[in-house]
């Protein structure tokens, strides 16, 4: 069903990582994602991996709910893995038959790719997307690009729509699912016929759909017109943000990570 | 439990929702029951009792983590494939189902089940028509669009886009949660007078005591996915401790006639209605006047 879907949801818990400032948190996946981008050699790329498993083993979230997260990119994976094993030419050739030729190149190409991946989709997902939740990451994300203000860019629009945004996919989902059930019952079927039945077929799903959300969305206005929402001016907050020592701690062992990887790629 | 051979029935049926998921929840466990054929029965039970999942499980919109749904004796996930014929033997009316209409007139919302049974247009119109009659839609609401109307009638639209359906067995989840005393007076009714008119068989589930005692034939009462009641309102009602135990209570008015009863006044137990609390308080009157005399 719609609603199995995993990835890049909140999981609520306690950890290091859940109770990290979402500032910082912003900060880290940047660097996080630079080390990443740094690595080219085996160590370092041995280094990148493991440290997505220090965070997903520091996170308590089950590795099976991230991993199985991996399974929606597998057939891309694969696919450029292939390719990159196949059309990548070196020279060290490992392998000749006929027409095929493998490199070592390749082959290291193609590890390399999926360890970024994977490592990118595990720390990122850990690190933000299961820890964070959605309140906390726009909040965090309009504290981070403040300074825009100056440049008249409306933070703090954007921000309270994507917080929105992001509260009602859940609700959306859910929505979908039952509509899905209802014309189900009456005999809508979405697996037969012409590629044009079956997209009429959408729209008893779609017509319920649009008008529900329009409908949400105009009570919602209302409600938060009712307790004198009027933008981000003057507005205070209920929750502050504050750094401890742990989002330093972290930090630093990021930093430490990156000079690691250039310290490696360099002497290997 | 039961004397005669269902129409419909679960045997041994577990369901699972999110299986495989940090979310995967039991929302039956083992459960095994019956529904007669040409009859309405009320289900019953507490909120999150599994009702809704039973509804769902049993025109095949969901299909059981373990056991089976019969039909007349026959599996009806015998052959995956052919579970959309089995959505048009049962019919379902979802809890809440005033979001699924969606055509650009009442009548062809309507006619949508119908239509996609692939009936032919005099048909349709005739269902159609008759489906109205029977959920209370006055033909000048036909061509209007359904997002026009009232919350009540919505409703009605919905149930009657099931009903035009013709279903062997429609089954209706909380059909008047919501509305005000006439109109669920109105829809159950008109529930009712279908039933009647089809002898189809017809599965209400409901929290209201008052409404099932009056509209339904059997009452059914779960409790932690086990039937713990099944008979008529007088049998049902009959077992006010355990009722209570499965969170349910008797009707407002039998709890009336018993609170006078025993306050001394000659009252016959087992009413269940207020009509028929009316006409025994007036007979309790006229034969006091009587002694008097
Ligand atoms: N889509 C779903 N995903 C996960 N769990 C669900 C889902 N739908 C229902 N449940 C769970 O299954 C159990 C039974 O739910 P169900 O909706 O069948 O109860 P119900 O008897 O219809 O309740 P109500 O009287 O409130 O309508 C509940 O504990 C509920 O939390
Ligand atoms: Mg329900």
């Amino acid at each position: 069903m719609l609603r199995d879907i995993t990835l890049g949801q909140y999981f609520p818990g306690n950890s290091v990582l859940h109770r990290l400032d979402p500032r910082m948190k912003i900060f880290l996946i940047v660097i996080y994602i630079v080390t990443i981008f740094t690595a080219n050699t085996p160590v370092s790329f041995a280094l990148v991996l493991a440290s997505a498993f220090v965070l997903l083993f520091l996170s308590r979230i089950p590795a099976k709910l991230v991993l199985g997260g991996l399974k929606a990119v597998f057939i891309i994976m694969a696919f450029t893995a292939v390719i990159n094993i196949f059309w990548t030419t070196g020279e060290e050739l490992w392998l000749e038959a006929g027409p095929i030729k493998i490199y070592r190149e390749g082959v290291e190409y193609a590890i390399f790719m999926i360890v970024r991946v994977v490592a990118l989709i595990v720390g990122s997902s850990v690190l933000l997307t299961y820890t964070t939740s959605p309140i906390a990451l726009t909040d965090g994300l309009e504290r981070v690009l403040a300074p825009l203000k100056v440049l008249h860019v409306p933070v703090h629009e954007f921000s309270m729509m994507m917080t929105i945004a992001l509260r009602f996919i859940p609700t959306l989902i859910e929505e979908t699912d039952k509509i899905i059930s209802a014309q189900k019952a009456r005999g809508t079927d979405f697996t037969a016929g012409s590629l044009a039945q079956r997209a009429r077929a959408l729209i008893p799903i779609m017509v319920p759909l649009f008008v529900s959300a329009f409908h949400r969305a105009d009570e919602l206005a209302v409600a938060m017109e009712c307790r004198c929402y009027r933008g981000g001016e003057g507005r205070t907050r209920m929750t502050r943000l504050h750094l401890h020592a742990r989002d330093f701690v972290v930090l630093g062992a990021h930093i430490v990570l990156l000079a690691a990887v250039i310290a490696l790629n360099i002497i290997f | 439990m039961m004397e005669h051979t269902p129409k419909i029935s679960l045997e041994n049926v577990t369901y699972r929702y999110s299986i495989g998921t940090p979310f995967e929840k039991a929302a039956l466990q083992n459960v095994t029951l019956g529904f007669e054929g040409g009859i309405i029965t009320g289900l019953m039970g507490h909120t999150g009792s599994g009702k809704s999942t039973i509804a769902q499980l049993l025109n095949g919109l969901l299909r059981p983590t373990e056991g089976t749904v019969r039909i007349d004796g026959q599996d009806i996930w015998e052959d995956p494939k052919k579970i959309g014929a089995v959505r048009f033997r049962v019919g379902l009316v979802f809890q809440y189902p005033e979001y699924q209409l969606f055509e650009e007139t009442v009548a062809r919302d309507i006619a949508y089940g119908p239509h996609n049974m692939g009936l032919d247009d005099d048909e349709i119109r005739r269902r159609v028509e008759e489906a109205a009659r029977f959920t209370g839609i006055t033909p000048d609401i036909f061509e209007k669009s359904p997002f026009e109307l009232s919350g009540g009638q919505k409703r009605r639209v919905a149930i009657a886009g099931v009903m035009a359906m013709d279903p062997e067995i429609l089954v209706l989840d909380e059909p008047a949660a919501g509305l005000d005393p006439k109109g669920r007076a109105e829809i159950l009714g008109g529930i009712r007078a279908y039933q009647r008119e089809k002898k189809n068989t017809i599965i209400i589930i409901s929290h209201s005591m008052e409404d099932m005692a009056l509209y339904a034939d059997k009452l059914m009462v779960l409790d932690h996915g086990r039937v713990s009641r099944y008979g008529d309102a007088h049998e049902v009602f009959s077992h006010a401790e355990e009722l209570k135990s499965v969170g349910l209570s008797r009707p407002q008015i039998t709890k009336f006639v018993m609170e006078l009863a025993r306050a001394g006044v000659p009252v016959n137990g087992g009413i269940y209605s207020v009509e028929d609390a009316y006409k025994e308080v007036l007979r309790v009157f006229a034969e006091k006047k009587k002694g008097a005399k």
